[in-house]
């Protein structure tokens, strides 16, 4: 088949020819081999073409060779498994691979140059704020017709069958790059004794040693790479992660790294067999790291001229990285250029793999070093003081201009000629990948002899815990890197109080280099806004010219910069173009690049899916099911549920052919004319006993706590200190020094901070203690006028009548040969009982609760009857009929303000707000028309009309149907609503005439409170 | 009294269901018939920890995060906080003596039995499916036999405890998270292959 691969080299790479490996972009057949990438599979057989610029629709080709790649951005795999933004040169190539170019509407290979060379006009910096401004009611229209033309790729339809997955992971030392200084730094750290991390995004360790034909130790550096990770493996305390991108590094050195568990990026293929494990797709791996080396090499910098974003312009490296790595030629014609020696090794290479190299343009009139001396001897012409000024061709470079440049103007370049070419190789200098050490609040320096941030050294003060090495470091030679990462894990172990192993830094060789000289951009014979495109940031179009517009324009900081051309956006987040960009703002402003600075490194560090940040909180897991002992019963009997927070309590317990409103009718009368059971496990309980119990329990309640007596409850409410009600309960005295205390069931845990935060922080001095026992105790209310006779039937050891047993007290009793606490009280206003008993006899207790029950034509009820029967007895739930602004005032509980003592929130119910006549207070509504149930949050107004505004005078917070009434009931909050029993107010329903309703109390049944009392 | 009823810890139906795969490297496990006492005492008043030692035959762990076996597993909670892990047919008995002798102390003892559910996770890969939900340092360095802590597994709040060098790990949790939690367990340990047991 590799006759098939026209740019594929006979020997060499990393590539196994004997695995063909055949794949598809946009619908057409290809063969590459194992151990290709997407790209390099791609150039293998001569495709040059990969997308269309955002905004131009200009032609473009692969630029890169990793992380960095602008333009050759794909859709993968299909259905449910496709992935958008991906870029070619990180997708390793798989048999049968269906690829997608993302960036090519209509196509890739068809040309609206018509369109592209109009907008081309308009489409200067800022296009979006200035074209498709007005009228502002389009910019709907214009958003899509832009999104449809540029297309950034499609988020799959349904549901993703891959797993996803999270690990927690703490060691010594992080390693974050797997190139030579990495493995130098992680060895020394590994064979010290320290944990290590070493991780790499690439698929093999090596970093630029996979691009090159380096030497370590007199042997090909890749075996020396080999041996490092070989003994790495054995380490048991070492975990290597390649495939892994450190994607943040976030305070207190937490660092977050999404490791592709699998090389195909459809992922393992095995989510829906049975037959084997199935692995993760992709993992989101959080560290907690003692000493942090980011080692994530350097990022080589394009050159600004005309038209230089022709297919077939690529970065340098990424030849070279193609040639070694890939063995394939992305041309047959090369002429490189550059304004440091580090390209002479790109045209060695492509001399060395039988390209015709046509010339070495080199911007500096000294040239370069010793690489430049190896190339006039292999015969490469080297062009010095010269530079490319245009780029002829269009859907593939064709050939270059070449002039003699002496200086930064259109008059300095001078004698142009032609040449031929199908490859231009530019390297614009090195910028090491600092935005780890960034992210962790590292300062750069600029280093104006290298031309380009480095990390700064961190001071004494800063005590910063991670260091940088390597080419990261502003490092340049191998023999510099490996030094420097041998230092760097030397100096971690070191500070972690380990000895560090000795190692004896690896040689490599080094020819002496010529120093880069600055060439942020190439003169052009024309204004930069008037001569062909040079281009900065290729993924979102933004040339020279855009960011000279948008200083005229008045922008000077280059964050304001940065979001007014959109440089450095997108998916490889200006790892290209950024230093460039900068260098354009710095000169347009007449500064300094360090004066201009960068703009802000933020995570993530690549591109990251949606699957890897939600790790295995998808569907039934997301959060957590809080289930009651009674939940299997409940299952099983049909009750639809309702999530009460991440409770799972029964809304109602539907018989056949019943919808929830004949349900709740059907409990409801239950309850009151007979028994009915509910589960009222959810509530919050907590033991508080201790010497000083009385005393703190007196200042957390309104009541008058200390007089209850043994055996004694009591409804309490605890307020903030702003006087609002806050949770509320019946509490039991159990003992001298010993009460039970529930809570609702949503602030069950913060009813429980706040006894601790006042125990712990206010009055440490008070001896209690709190424990929380709701899962421990399951509650079962029996409420109903045969609930006495239930509990007599079910066999219960205490006499239950009413004189020996009265309402609001608590007995401990054994019934139905069960230990249990019963609690006389009731939130129905019926006759009831609460069962609280140990949570794991709670099933057969319910069941032998509704088998004794039967004679009675016991309904068990959920939340919804519960919900009714509160509101016919005018009792509030907190949160539904109070909202926080709510005192005890304004729900008419005066009476359970004790006057004798302090409490929490009891001066501010004095504050002149609390005391307004007109506060909102809970009142009754009934409906005229008999028969409307409004809707809770109805807002209330005195009067119909039309004229606005119209002033509301309270709102609905409670409505139901009442079976036992035969019409419908609510609770609101009105103004002043107590004093106006009897008005008339107007529920503003939309969509409809407002509906007269008639002020009442809030006790709609058995307002003396009798029958609970039997 | 009829004759008493079963000691249920809410997870019959999810260790009934559970399907085993075979050369499993993790072992979900739910220990029945477990009793648990929550015991609150000061220990800087020396005399109750005395006191409390003698009914329990036990030393009271007064180290941060770490816990006494003996006749009873007594789990260090807090300052002044303890988990009593014993047999279900003990824990009331146990509360009754320990209330009994540390009266008038301001201890408080509350039998939690009905509350608690005790996991065993064990297996090979033990450890890298509890990494996968929590964030402490699982490293045997860091959290051997003898050490428990307080933390979260997932989205639920529980008990941790390095129970043997196996290694094995004992979980006590809530009983409402419980059935959450083995379901997230057995989700997280699909990769390693699971057994499930009940003993």
């Amino acid at each position: 088949m590799a006759a098939a691969q026209p740019n594929r080299l006979q020997h060499g790479g990393r590539i196994d020819r004997s695995r063909p490996l055949a794949f598809s972009l946009d619908g057409k057949a290809y063969t590459g081999f194992a151990g290709d990438t997407l790209a390099s599979a791609l150039i293998a057989n001569g495709v040059a073409l990969v997308g269309r610029s955002f905004k131009l629709r200009r032609p473009r080709g692969i630029v890169g060779g990793g992380a960095e790649e602008p333009n050759a951005i794909m859709q993968v795999g299909e259905g449910a498994k496709t992935q958008p933004n991906l870029p070619a040169t990180q997708i390793e190539l798989q048999q049968d691979l269906v690829a997608h170019t993302t960036r090519g509407w209509p196509s890739v290979g068809f040309d609206i140059g018509a369109i592209s060379d109009f907008f081309g006009r308009i489409l200067g910096a800022g296009f979006y704020y200035k074209t498709f401004m007005f009228p502002r009611s389009f910019w709907n229209y214009y958003e899509r017709a832009i999104r449809l033309s540029t297309g950034f790729g499609e988020a799959p339809a349904s549901p993703d069958p891959d797993a996803y997955e999270h690990m927690n992971a703490h060691c010594d030392v992080l390693v974050a790059g797997g190139g030579p200084a990495g493995l130098i730094a992680a060895l020394v750290a590994a064979r010290s004794g320290a944990r290590v991390i070493l991780a790499d995004d690439g698929n093999e360790f090596g970093g630029s040693l996979l691009a090159g034909a380096d030497a370590i130790d007199g042997a090909p550096a890749m075996d020396w790479v080999a041996g490092v990770v070989a003994e790495l493996r054995e380490i048991p305390d070492c975990v290597l992660l390649p495939r892994g991108a450190v994607l943040g590094y976030h305070d207190h050195d937490f660092l977050t790294l999404a490791e592709r568990c699998v090389a195909d990026p459809r992922g393992p293929g095995d989510a829906t067999r049975r037959d084997i494990r199935p692995r993760a797709r992709e993992r989101l791996w959080r560290i907690r790291a003692k000493r942090v080396i980011l080692a994530q090499g350097s990022f080589e910098r394009p050159l600004a001229f005309c038209n230089n974003d022709r297919p077939g312009v690529m970065l340098a490296s990424a030849v070279s990285t193609y040639i070694h790595r890939y063995a394939v030629l992305p041309g047959r014609h090369a002429v490189v250029f550059t304004n440091n020696d580090s390209a002479y090794r790109t045209a060695l290479d492509l001399a060395g793999a039988g390209v015709k190299v046509a010339a070495i343009v080199d911007s500096r009139a000294g040239g370069g070093g010793a690489l430049a001396a190896q190339a006039r001897v292999v015969g490469i012409p080297v062009l010095q003081g010269r530079v490319i000024s245009d780029v002829t061709g269009k859907n593939r470079v064709r050939g270059v201009s070449i002039a003699e440049w002496s200086g930064d103007s259109w008059e300095n370049v001078t004698s142009t000629v032609r040449i031929d070419c199908d490859l231009l190789a530019v390297s614009g200098g090195w910028s090491p990948a600092v935005h780890l050490h960034a992210q962790a609040g590292g300062r750069l320096d600029w280093d104006e002899s290298q031309l380009c941030f480095r990390p700064a050294h961190a001071s004494e003060k800063q005590r910063q815990s991670h260091d940088s090495a390597g080419a990261g470091n502003g490092r340049q030679s191998l023999n510099e890197c490996l030094t420097d990462g041998l230092r760097a894990g030397t100096e971690a172990v070191a500070k972690l109080g380990l000895e560090p192993a000795a190692i004896k830094a690896p040689a490599a060789s080094s020819a002496g280099e010529a120093p880069i000289e600055a060439l942020w951009r190439v003169p052009a014979e024309r204004d930069a806004d008037r001569c062909p495109k040079q281009f900065i940031d290729l993924q979102n179009d933004t040339t020279v010219a855009d960011i000279r517009l948008a200083v005229r324009e008045g922008y000077r900081n280059v964050e304001h910069v940065k979001r007014y051309t959109a440089l450095g956006f997108g998916t490889d987040q200006g790892k290209l173009g950024n230093i460039n960009g900068m260098a354009v703002l710095a000169a347009a402003l007449g500064k300094t690049i360090a004066e201009v600075g960068t703009t802000t490194f933020r995570p993530v560090y690549t591109p990251v899916s949606f699957g890897t940040v939600a790790g295995e909180s998808v569907g039934g897991l997301y959060d957590p099911v809080r289930k009651t002992a009674l939940h299997e019963s409940h299952e099983a009997a049909g009750a639809p549920m309702e999530v009460v927070g991440q409770w799972h309590r029964p809304w109602y317990f539907p018989r056949a052919g019943e919808d929830l409103h004949a349900a709740v009718a059907r409990e409801c009368l239950a309850v009151r004319n007979s028994v009915g059971a509910m589960d009222a496990s959810t509530l919050g309980k907590i033991d508080a006993r201790g010497p000083d119990v009385v005393k703190f329990l007196e200042r957390i309640y309104t009541h008058n706590v200390g007089r209850m007596k043994l055996g004694r409850c009591a409804y309490g409410i605890m307020l903030g200190e702003d006087g609002m009600v806050m949770d509320d309960g019946v509490m039991a005295r159990l003992g001298e020094n010993h009460f039970y205390l529930t809570t609702t069931t949503g602030g069950a845990a913060n009813a429980l901070n706040w006894l601790e935060l006042w125990l712990q922080t206010e009055w440490p001095e008070l001896e209690v203690y709190l424990t929380s026992l709701t899962e421990q105790f399951s509650t079962i209310a029996v409420a109903g006028p045969n609930s006495r006779g239930l509990l007599e039937k079910l066999g219960c050891d205490i006499p239950l009548d009413r004189d020996s047993f009265p309402f609001l007290t608590v007995r401990e009793a054994v019934l139905a040969g069960m230990p249990a606490s019963l609690f006389r009280v009731s939130f129905s206003g019926e006759l009831a009982f609460e069962i609280n008993i140990a949570s794991h006899f709670a099933l057969d207790m319910w069941r032998k609760v509704l088998d004794a029950g039967r004679e009675f034509a016991i309904a068990p009820y959920g939340t919804e009857s519960m919900h009714v029967l509160r509101a016919e007895k005018g009792f509030i739930i907190v949160g539904q009929d109070t909202d926080g602004s709510v005192t005890p005032v304004d729900l008419g509980m005066n009476w359970l303000l004790s006057r004798e003592k302090d409490f929490l929130g009891k001066r501010s119910l004095g504050r002149p707000d609390c005391l307004r006549k007109d506060r909102r207070q809970l009142v009754g509504l009934l409906s005229f028309d008999q028969r409307t149930v409004l809707p809770e949050g109805t807002q209330l107004i005195e009067k119909t009309g039309r004229t606005t505004p119209v002033p509301m005078c309270g709102h609905v917070t409670s409505s139901y149907h009442s079976a036992c009434l035969d019409h419908p009931i609510a609770l609101a909050l009105v103004a002043g609503g107590r004093a106006r029993k009897g008005d008339t107010l107007f529920a503003a329903l939309p969509g409809s005439e407002p509906v007269p309703v008639q002020v009442v109390s809030p006790v709609f049944y058995d307002p003396k409170g009798e029958r609970q009392n039997v | 009294m009829s004759e008493p009823a079963p000691h249920r810890h809410g997870l019959e139906a999810f260790f009934a269901t559970a399907e085993s795969t075979p050369d499993a490297r993790v072992e979900i496990g739910v220990l029945s018939n477990r009793g648990f006492l929550n015991v609150r005492l000061d220990p800087r008043k020396q005399q109750n920890v005395r006191t409390a030692e003698q009914v329990l035959g036990q030393a009271m762990p007064l180290v941060a995060n770490t816990y006494t076996s003996g006749r009873h597993r007594v789990y260090w909670l807090g300052p002044d906080e303890w988990l009593v892990e014993t047999g279900a047919g003990d824990a009331a008995t146990l509360g009754g003596e320990l209330t009994a002798v540390l009266a008038g102390s301001g201890a408080a003892i509350n039998d939690v039995s009905g509350g608690q559910v005790a996991l065993r996770i064990a297996g090979a890969d033990a450890r890298t499916v509890l990494a996968k939900g929590c964030t402490l340092d699982l490293h045997p360095r860091e959290f051997g036999p003898g050490q428990c802590a307080r933390t979260g597994l997932a989205r639920a709040t529980l008990l941790l405890a390095a129970a043997d060098a196996a290694p094995s790990y004992t979980i006590i949790v809530g009983r409402s998270f419980a059935d959450y939690l083995c379901r997230w367990l057995a989700h997280a340990a699909r990769p390693h292959g699971a057994c499930f047991s009940t003993r």
